[in-house]
């Protein structure tokens, strides 16, 4: 409808273009035609002629003809304001879609980063970690053994000295476990003709021991 | 009373130590005062009434044939047994374990067959002994406990245990 509208107007405007052409064409041939008294009657002419295009512009361009070119210049200015903004929206959720893409990209490539570098750091950590571990257990074995042989060797000395010491006191060992095994259980009754045989083997010293 | 005339005296096995010559003494020393008591009352030497005898002064009384009913006789006797209660020879026995009287009368025979007729014993208790007996007479000790011979055998028992152990 606007391009409609546009065309009348331009056709308007072209077929006033050439109405005026041809009353200028006309009248310079009405003019040619007296040379002395020429001048006057030329300057009289023009001023009429201004005075009907003044007539007819102001008769063309009326108020209510603006009036509707200023309604349909808002019309066309607030078209073209819908449609910039319309591109403006749409530049706008295009380079919206753009930066979000372009963040997402630059968030992945640095948490990429940050992954790769924790990654890193978690893999030297455990490295660290398992050295730390092969190392403290190196050393627990190192002791473990250190720890065996010295109680191997503290074993062996007290098997030692408890053998040894048994050895010397092995008299007393061997009384003390009859007593605490025998004592209570060997009565004198059986123990008489040990006692009667040792006595009769030392009968003389007894007897010349109790003559005396 | 010299001391051939105490050796006539007989000594039954129940009569073992020290204390049974003191406790026949005491036991004479008794019947001295109950036949004292009835002779003042008038009683004829028959008609005594002897009281009862332990078996010791009764075994001794028996074996020695000693008439107690005789004023004579128990004033000798008296005498004697105190002579005899510090004379008599004595044979210290130290066992592991109590000895029981049975066990104390066979060894008593037999010390007294075989070394002294009067011979007394004193009995001691030692468990360090283990077992045997620990013998001293008058002026000598003789060790018969399981003790001293294991002490006896202590070098051969170290001598097995290093061949045990391959030294």
């Amino acid at each position: 409808m606007t391009t409609w509208w546009l065309i009348f107007i331009l056709g308007t405007l072209t077929a006033v273009f050439f109405g005026f052409i041809w009353i200028v064409v006309t009248l310079s041939r009405l003019g040619g035609g007296g040379k002395v008294g020429g001048k006057r009657s030329t300057e009289d002419l023009n001023k009429s002629y201004s005075d009907i295009v003044e007539e007819d512009a102001t008769h063309l361009f009326n108020k209510e003809f603006r009036e509707e070119l200023r309604n349909r210049g808002r019309l066309r200015f607030e078209k073209i304001i819908d449609e910039n903004a319309m591109f403006l929206k749409q530049d706008l959720d295009m380079t919206i879609a753009q930066l979000n893409e372009y963040m997402k990209k630059q968030i992945s490539s640095k948490l990429e980063q940050e992954f790769a570098a924790y990654s890193k750091a978690m893999g030297e950590a455990q490295e660290l970690a398992i050295d730390s571990l092969k190392k403290t257990a190196t050393d627990v074995e190192q002791q473990r053994n250190a720890m065996v042989d010295a109680m191997q060797k503290e074993v062996t000395a007290r098997e030692t000295a408890m053998i040894d010491v048994y050895q010397e006191n092995m008299a007393k060992i061997i009384e003390h476990y009859l007593q605490s095994s025998l004592g209570e259980t060997i009565d004198l009754n059986s123990q008489l003709p040990y006692i009667i045989a040792r006595m009769e083997e030392n009968k003389k010293d007894m007897v010349e021991d109790m003559r005396l | 009373m010299s001391e051939e005339g105490l050796s006539r005296y007989v000594f039954p096995p129940s009569l073992v130590s020290r204390a049974d010559i003191s406790r026949l003494a005491r036991e004479l020393e008794n019947l001295e005062n109950e036949v004292e008591a009835q002779r003042v009352r008038g009683a004829e030497k028959a008609g005594y009434h002897l009281p009862a005898f332990s078996t010791p002064f009764a075994e001794f009384l028996d074996q020695n044939k000693l008439d107690v009913t005789d004023a004579q006789t128990r004033m000798h006797l008296t005498r004697d047994l105190r002579a005899l209660k510090d004379k008599t020879p004595i044979i210290h026995l130290t066992f592991a374990t109590d000895a029981n009287p049975v066990i104390l009368q066979q060894l008593t025979e037999w010390i007294r067959e075989q070394i002294h007729p009067q011979a007394l014993l004193s009995i001691g208790l030692q468990p360090g002994l283990v077992g045997g007996v620990y013998v001293r007479t008058p002026n000598k000790v003789h060790d018969f406990s399981f003790k001293a011979m294991l002490e006896e055998k202590h070098s051969v028992m170290l001598k097995e245990l290093d061949g045990l152990n391959g030294r």
